[in-house]
């Protein structure tokens, strides 16, 4: 058991495990996704109250959770780099924060498109909306913090610890967004609570969620790949696998 | 697959780009990946040839 | 030598006082340019008091994280500059108590400046007297938290060349829920309602950050300095 920690610990290891993982994660994301798309698009009844535009489902929840969890991702690995000073921890948390932040925009631009035809507007300062807008600004923080760093050891311990200060946060956040809205809206259409949801809607939606998080894996395989070659330029293993190459 | 699953109910317009902006932001991520990964590779290369020509 | 930690506290809370008062125009830039940016409002948007009353808790709120964000950049950037923070990480003293003492300062000038100030800016945008409790505890507890975080962005980005704009989106994301419950406290206040619901998770707030911040702070620095 420890015998594994150790060597996810080293950046040789990690580099071919990573390779190996990231097609059957990729493949695997490409299956559900592909089931997902298919049944969600085609086999589920459209939702009595909002038509067919109840679809838009399948694309945004799993963005939005996607990025709320590849933040967390990014913070806990970030603070094992920090604490017990592995490397590796600090080259996921890098890999990790460009994917969750294009997955942010994707939540806010389906969500705002999504909302045109539910609420007549694109933009309605939703709390979930809203808590997603600041999670982009969190995420534009921490990526630009890493790379205004000249030392990337230095940007690298900067981004963890602002990473873990803004996960702290982010439950604020949410609950400060959620009681703002109450106060100044009353109570607004609640279009994303759906208690039960009818297994021919379900199915897809789990789906497309196990897809997305299987991609994720894959891409931060691939992307980790390269932050690790970055930070190990100078490594006789990197030397070996440049010959290799 | 007729006119009535391209049209969406109506709702074509705000489904439709949803989808696409799914698949464009799940390609960007490989291909930029992929990218990122031998950028790198082409670097420690470049390195590798540095110290190389030192020794 | 064997100096308590109140000692130290206290030594490094006059020192920086006594820093700050030598430079009166660095004390008073921030407060003007909070005047300004509430003369802007109205300017923009139009004199009718009535209408300046809604738009009043979010006025005074933006201006005074403005303000506070103005002054913090300048939090740890003179002493590192000249050596004086090396010095002070080295002295043997906890780090974590001269960086409380330096935030405390900086609320000092800025945040409690900012609650003796802004009644005059509150009559100006027409708020009713009988909010005026609910929105001087809100700036208070408000800035205190907002200068805790803000010691954390300045310990990040203090060795930076251009931090000040790094610093302002660093830390401006993690101080929306105090403007939320903020402008939340002083627009219930003015309402009639009781401001207690927010102020009570200000204050929550400021007793969190109050804990964990100067860890934070300290982390911070000594990333960027060692």
């Amino acid at each position: 058991m420890w015998n594994w920690f150790y060597k996810l610990a080293s950046p040789p290891y990690v580099y071919r495990l990573a390779a190996v993982l990231a097609p059957w994660l990729l493949g695997g994301a490409a299956l559900c996704i592909g089931y997902g798309l298919v049944d969600g698009l085609v086999f589920a009844p459209p939702d009595y109250q909002q038509g067919d535009a109840f679809r838009i489902i399948y694309v945004h929840a799993p963005s939005a959770w996607l990025s709320l969890s590849a933040y967390t991702l990014m913070a806990v690995a970030g603070g094992i780099g920090l604490i017990w000073r592995i490397k590796i921890g600090h080259a996921v948390a890098a890999a990790a924060a460009p994917i969750g932040a294009s997955f942010t925009v994707l939540a806010l631009l389906t969500g705002s498109l999504w909302g045109r035809p539910m609420w007549g507007t694109y933009w309605a300062w939703d709390p979930r909306l809203t808590s997603e807008l600041i999670l982009l600004f969190l995420y534009v923080g921490v990526m630009s913090l890493r790379s205004a760093f000249e030392d990337p050891g230095r940007g690298d311990r900067a981004a963890a610890l602002l990473a873990i200060v803004g996960v702290i946060n982010v439950p604020i956040i949410h609950y400060s967004v959620q009681w703002w809205n109450s106060l100044h809206q009353g109570a607004t259409v609640a279009k994303f609570a759906r208690p039960s949801m009818p297994g021919s809607m379900l199915w897809p939606l789990l789906s497309m969620l196990l897809g997305f998080m299987l991609f994720f894996g894959g891409v931060l395989c691939l992307r980790l790949r390269g932050e690790v070659l970055n930070r190990e330029r100078q490594s006789s293993w990197v030397r070996e696998v440049v010959r290799a190459s | 697959m007729n006119n009535g699953f391209w049209s969406m109910g109506g709702y074509a317009r705000y489904v439709w780009p949803c989808f696409a902006g799914a698949l464009v932001v799940l390609a960007w991520n490989v291909w930029s990946a992929r990218r990122y990964h031998s950028r790198a590779l082409m670097r420690a290369a470049r390195a590798a040839i540095m110290a190389g020509d030192r020794s | 030598m064997n100096v308590g930690a109140w000692q130290v506290l206290s030594l490094m809370l006059r020192r920086e006082m006594c820093l700050y008062f030598r430079r009166p125009d660095q004390l008073l830039q921030p407060l003007v340019f909070f005047l300004i940016v509430t003369a802007l409002f109205p300017l923009g948007l139009s004199p009718q008091l009535s209408l300046l009353r809604d738009m009043a808790p979010a006025v005074l709120w933006v201006a005074a994280l403005l303000s506070a964000l103005l002054s913090l950049e300048g939090l740890f950037k003179g002493d590192a500059e000249d050596g004086t923070l090396e010095q002070l990480a080295l002295c043997g003293q906890p780090l974590g108590l001269i960086v409380a003492a330096k935030t405390l300062s900086h609320w000092l000038v800025s945040g409690a400046a900012l609650v003796i100030m802004s009644p005059l800016v509150a009559v100006a945008l027409g708020i009713p007297r009988e909010a005026f409790p609910a929105m001087l505890l809100s700036l208070g507890l408000g800035t205190l938290t907002l200068s805790w975080l803000g010691a954390i962005g300045a310990g990040l980005t203090v060795g930076l060349r251009r931090g000040s704009v790094l610093l302002s989106l660093i830390v401006l994301p993690l101080a929306m829920p105090l403007l939320i419950f903020g402008a939340g406290a002083t627009d219930r206040a003015i309402s009639g309602a009781s401001a207690a619901g927010p102020l009570y998770f200000l204050a929550a707030l400021c007793v969190l950050t109050s804990t964990l911040a100067p860890f934070a702070a300290t982390a911070a620095l000594r990333i960027t300095l060692e």
